[in-house]
């Protein structure tokens, strides 16, 4: 249909109802620029799981150790190196009730446990035949024997025949096993995540501090100010800062404390800088003038308009920092020189797992585990942070 | 500048090793004071700590690092003449590898953006940037060298023997390098100026290495510098968990046995080392940045 | 007219994917350029002008497509054709410059360079005869002490300068078409003035057509022969420049022409701001586009989208405008809201 020709009735020609037109034409309600940002973070599921993550490690950290009766220095010879799941196996004695056992292949021994999976104790071999490589076991008539001389050790009965398993069973007295001195590693796991989560906001709060204080100066006064502070931190990056930690700890003598001290004091530069460069470009600002004119003091201009507005690049330096802290600590506990024992850091656990790493690969697992997410979360709360507040990402 | 930095390091570790209560000797072993005093007269720390400290300066000015204070004899650029090779080597192939792979997969993941490829190199970059390089190493040793035998548990007399250490050393900062790569490409793919050269008819591999990449590598560049650096000191575990006898495990040794001078001088070492790589990195970055040399002129 | 376009722009459409779905940037863009006449085009920012010429020239971001439409360039379609097809036309027979010339010149090499690799892009020269060829441009924009300046990069140019820097590039190969994206918006007034001057002396010495975009009328009054308003992806009014000026034909243009200053009138006018913002092109309205910000819209306008409606002309160019209000049906009190537009013949 040609619409230069067609007919329009006469009523199309009265003039739009601009109310009812308007109301039609109501945008999406916008959005202050937080309010923008949060809806973001909120859409990005890598980061919002990351988050859930951490507050359930920062909960368990707090209150996990409080509701077990392990504690992390408590240790038990008897009981080192448990597995926190195994094979559980059934004596069938011709009276009386079954007793339940478990072999612990790495060190060929057979501990008791009940139907459900706790740990009763460790048994005692009758006696062990070196020749044959087995040890043997007393159960009232029967006996059941450790076969070592073909790896992994098997469990079979008298006659050489496989022993009745019961199937596989999780450890209810340890849930995540024993460590080579029979501390329960749950517990000490907790602890972990007490010690590297204080060590990375202590250290990334120190850090904070130091790099706002330090890049806001420099920033706001500029100048001379500005160059002498900036050639300081132009030194200070060129020092290999790692190394640093390691004479810090070395001289501090390792601990909790220094370890803070040591990271604390030494990871601010990034910090400063973003602050200052945030700061130098913000000062130019008009809305900076329009305060000054106002007569707004320093303090006020500081912290009322520029710190406000440098919140964005701070917090995602903050989220970054806090993995590159676990990280260090950690690092810094598995060469030596992090927490002292008896004390466990996920650094610690992951050195003492490797010492056992032979027979008792598992160990590895919980603190590679534990620490491997936890920089995950960290890095995609970051990241999730930075895309979240980036402007020109914005619509 | 470098001068001044170096002499402040050297000072500063001087210094912080020397703020360590009481002597080398006094510590762990008992030692009959007359056998202390007679050590510390031989190794000079019965002077002022001033005259030390001269000392210690007038030694480095000759490249002289002093001896080992735990191995009678040894002197610390016998340690790390003898390291060196080693970590040298592992070093030199990590960082071809961050280099070498890292930024290759960066550019591949930043021209095929939100595809698969770009997601599963991602996925794995974001892995390597989350796993401490030690936690790797062990994961590595205990699958490829306890459990399938693919590679040697230590020792590098084998090719083979160099695999693990070397994508252990190289795993984040291959990932890191990867991860800034592709950052960095789709920043310079998104400029006014890849729109021009498109705009000109030049030919689009012309477009992405001479006009993308030359400018994409500004960023990467700078970080080259710290990168060396951290490959060195992760060198230190890497070194001690594959049982390398570098200048890492030296290190963390003397670290051990509170051996102070060695740790003084291999700090010193690194941090020579250190700004080394990051003159280098600055004349590379003014090849490839002209708008830096300006900015030196004036 | 009697010579045959150089560029015939046909039904063009282009939408942008994004995750929230298709942007509509262009709807349905047509238009001719003949040899050695420029084309102003003229709208707000998101108007659609860029993208329009950039479609023509493949040039969209990765998202982008042309979904319909056609560019026929001196009878060779330029869309659909091969990346390597197009290589061949850009840079040699279409130019381009763009509004920022900080930003469109690569930091990292020489401007000498820049200029040398397109040469060599398209014609079978050695790199000296590019550069003697790149050295002759630099004198053609008047960039002073030419010869030194080849080696310097673009940081070491003034705004100004480095505009130059970008006609250069832009006329290595003598093209028969340019197109200049707001050549001069991002430099100061009395730079633009320059520009411009140069833009319009270099297209009667080279006979080359330009296609102007802008967002200022100024500007198009200046140099430009055509004129065509573009709003919300569409082409709104064109004529000669003359016809459009003198008698606006569409509510949009007299809004564009009132809400610049006119200095030489000695009246104290109140400049009027047109009210509202562009509509959103994710979900472009039915009827005329730009109907909500329309001071006479009417029911029609919400509902169907106006045809272009061929306006009387004084100057030998078809003046059209897409407004309701020019339908025969539409009431004679509205319709005198337009100027009556001087007819050449009566």
């Amino acid at each position: 249909m040609d619409q230069h020709k067609m007919t329009i009735p006469a009523d199309k020609w009265a003039p739009i109802d601009r109310g009812a037109q308007d109301a039609e034409f109501i945008a999406a309600p916008s959005l202050t620029y937080w309010q923008d940002v949060r809806q973001r973070l909120w859409r990005n599921r890598p980061a919002m799981a990351s988050l859930a993550f951490i507050i359930f490690l920062i909960l368990a950290a707090i209150f996990g150790p409080m509701m077990t009766h392990h504690t992390y220095y408590d240790q038990d010879l008897k009981l080192s190196n448990i597995p926190p799941i195994f094979e559980v196996y059934q004596t069938s004695p011709e009276d009386g009730e079954p007793q339940y056992v478990f072999l612990n292949s790495g060190n060929f021994k057979l501990y008791e446990v009940n139907e459900g999976g706790e740990i009763l104790g460790l048994l005692r071999a009758k006696r062990k035949d070196l020749m044959k490589k087995q040890h043997i076991y007393a159960f009232g008539e029967e006996e059941l024997r450790v076969d070592y001389s073909q790896l992994p050790a098997t469990l079979v009965d008298g006659d050489g025949n496989p022993a009745t398993s019961l199937g596989l069973k999780w450890n209810q007295t340890n849930w995540f096993g024993t460590d080579s001195l029979g501390r329960d590693v749950l517990v000490r796991q907790l602890y972990g995540a007490r010690i590297s989560l204080t060590v990375a906001f202590v250290a990334a709060l120190v850090n904070f501090f130091i790099g706002v204080f330090y890049g806001g100066v420099a920033g706001y006064f500029g100048g001379n100010v500005d160059n002498v502070m900036m050639r300081i931190v132009e030194i200070i990056s060129t020092i290999p800062l790692t190394l640093y930690v390691i004479l810090m700890m070395v001289v501090f003598q390792s601990g909790f404390l220094s370890i803070i001290i040591a990271i604390g004091s030494v990871f601010w530069v990034d910090m400063a800088r973003i602050v200052r460069g945030q700061m130098l470009s913000l000062k130019n600002q008009d809305y900076v003038a329009a305060a000054k004119t106002m007569g707004a003091s320093t303090k006020r201009i500081l912290t009322r308009h520029l710190l406000p507005n440098t919140m964005g690049p701070i917090l995602v330096t903050l989220t970054l920092l806090i993995p590159s802290a676990i990280f260090i600590e950690s690092f810094m506990s598995f060469i030596g020189l992090g927490v002292s024992v008896p004390m466990a850091s996920w650094g610690t656990l992951t050195a003492e797992a490797v010492e056992t790493l032979r027979a008792y690969p598992h160990q590895l697992f919980f603190p590679a585990a534990a620490i491997s997410l936890t920089m995950f979360a960290f890095n995609f709360l970051g990241d999730g942070l930075r895309d979240a507040l980036d402007p020109r990402l914005r619509k | 500048m470098m001068a001044l930095t170096l002499f402040l390091i050297i000072t500063l570790t001087f210094f912080l090793m020397h703020a360590i209560p009481g002597g080398p000797f006094t510590s762990e072993k008992m030692l009959a004071p007359e056998i202390e005093a007679a050590l510390n007269a031989k190794y000079g720390l019965d002077k002022p700590i001033w005259q030390q400290y001269l000392s210690y300066l007038q030694g480095i000015l000759t490249f002289d690092l002093g001896p080992s204070f735990k191995y009678p004899g040894v002197r610390v650029n016998d340690l790390i003449r003898e390291g060196l090779p080693v970590t040298a080597q592992t070093g030199f192939l990590a960082m071809l590898c961050v280099v070498a792979l890292g930024i290759p997969l960066g550019i591949v993941a930043a021209l095929n953006q939100n595809k698969w490829q770009d997601t599963t190199i991602m996925a794995v970059a974001t892995m390597g940037v989350a796993i401490p390089s030690y936690v790797l190493a062990t994961i590595a040793l205990y699958l490829f060298a306890l459990q399938w035998n693919l590679v040697p548990t230590f020792g590098l007399d084998d090719w083979r023997g160099y695999i693990l250490p070397v994508a252990a050393l190289s795993g984040f900062w291959l990932s890191f390098i990867a991860r800034l790569s592709r950052s960095s490409l789709l920043e310079v793919l998104g400029q006014d100026y890849m729109v021009t050269a498109r705009a000109k008819g030049l030919h689009p591999q012309t477009i992405l290495f001479k006009h993308g990449m030359r400018n994409a590598l500004i960023p990467i560049v700078t970080v080259l510098g710290p990168v060396v650096a951290n490959l060195l000191t992760g060198s230190f575990v890497i070194e001690q968990i594959f049982a390398l006898p570098g200048i890492g495990r030296h290190f963390v040794l003397s670290i051990s046995n509170r051996d102070y001078t060695t740790i003084m001088g291999i700090t010193i070492f690194y941090a020579a080392f250190l700004m080394l790589m990051i003159l280098i990195v600055d004349l590379l970055y003014m090849v490839l940045d002209p708008r830096i040399k300006l900015a030196e002129k004036s | 007219m009697s010579s045959a376009p150089l560029l015939k722009v046909d039904n063009l459409t282009t939408h942008f994917h994004t995750s929230r779905g298709d942007v509509q940037a262009v709807r349905g863009v047509s238009f001719d350029v003949k040899p050695g006449e420029i084309l102003g085009i003229v709208g707000e920012s998101g108007s659609g002008k860029s993208i329009t010429c950039l479609s023509v020239l493949g040039l969209l971001k990765a998202n982008g497509e042309v979904v319909d439409g056609s560019a026929d360039f001196e009878g060779k379609q330029l869309t659909g054709l091969s990346d390597k097809d197009l290589r061949a036309i850009r840079g040699d027979d279409i130019a381009m410059i763009f509004q920022d010339p900080m930003t469109s010149l690569n930091p990292t090499l020489t401007v000498g360079e820049q200029l040398i690799e397109t040469i060599v892009a398209h014609k079978p020269v050695s790199r000296g005869e590019a550069r003697k060829r790149a050295l002759e441009l630099f004198e053609l924009v008047k960039i002073p002490s030419a010869a030194s300046r080849l080696d310097n990069y673009p940081h070491e140019f003034s705004g100004g300068m480095r505009q130059r820097v970008m006609i250069a590039m832009a006329l290595t190969c003598d093209p028969k078409l340019l197109i200049a994206d707001e050549p001069t918006t991002a430099l100061d007034v009395t730079i633009q003035r320059q520009i411009l001057l140069l833009l319009k002396d270099l297209q009667e010495k080279l006979g080359m057509a330009i296609i102007l975009i802008t967002h200022d009328l100024g500007v198009i009054a200046e140099v430009a022969d055509r004129i065509l308003v573009m709003y919300g992806g569409m082409v709104m009014e064109t004529g000669d420049v003359y016809d459009v000026f003198e008698s606006p034909q569409h509510p949009y243009t007299t809004g564009l022409l009132d809400s610049i200053p006119d200095v030489r009138s000695h009246k104290k006018e109140r400049l009027t701001p047109i009210p509202g913002s562009p509509p959103d092109m994710l979900r472009p309205p039915e009827g005329c586009p730009f109907a909500p910000r329309c001071p006479h819209a009417m029911q029609q306008c919400l509902e169907a989208m106006p045809p272009l409606f061929e306006r009387p002309n004084a100057k030998p160019t078809v003046h059209e405008a897409r407004c309701w209000l020019h339908h025969d049906d539409a009431p004679d009190s509205l319709k005198a809201i337009f100027k009556a537009p001087e007819a050449a013949n009566g």
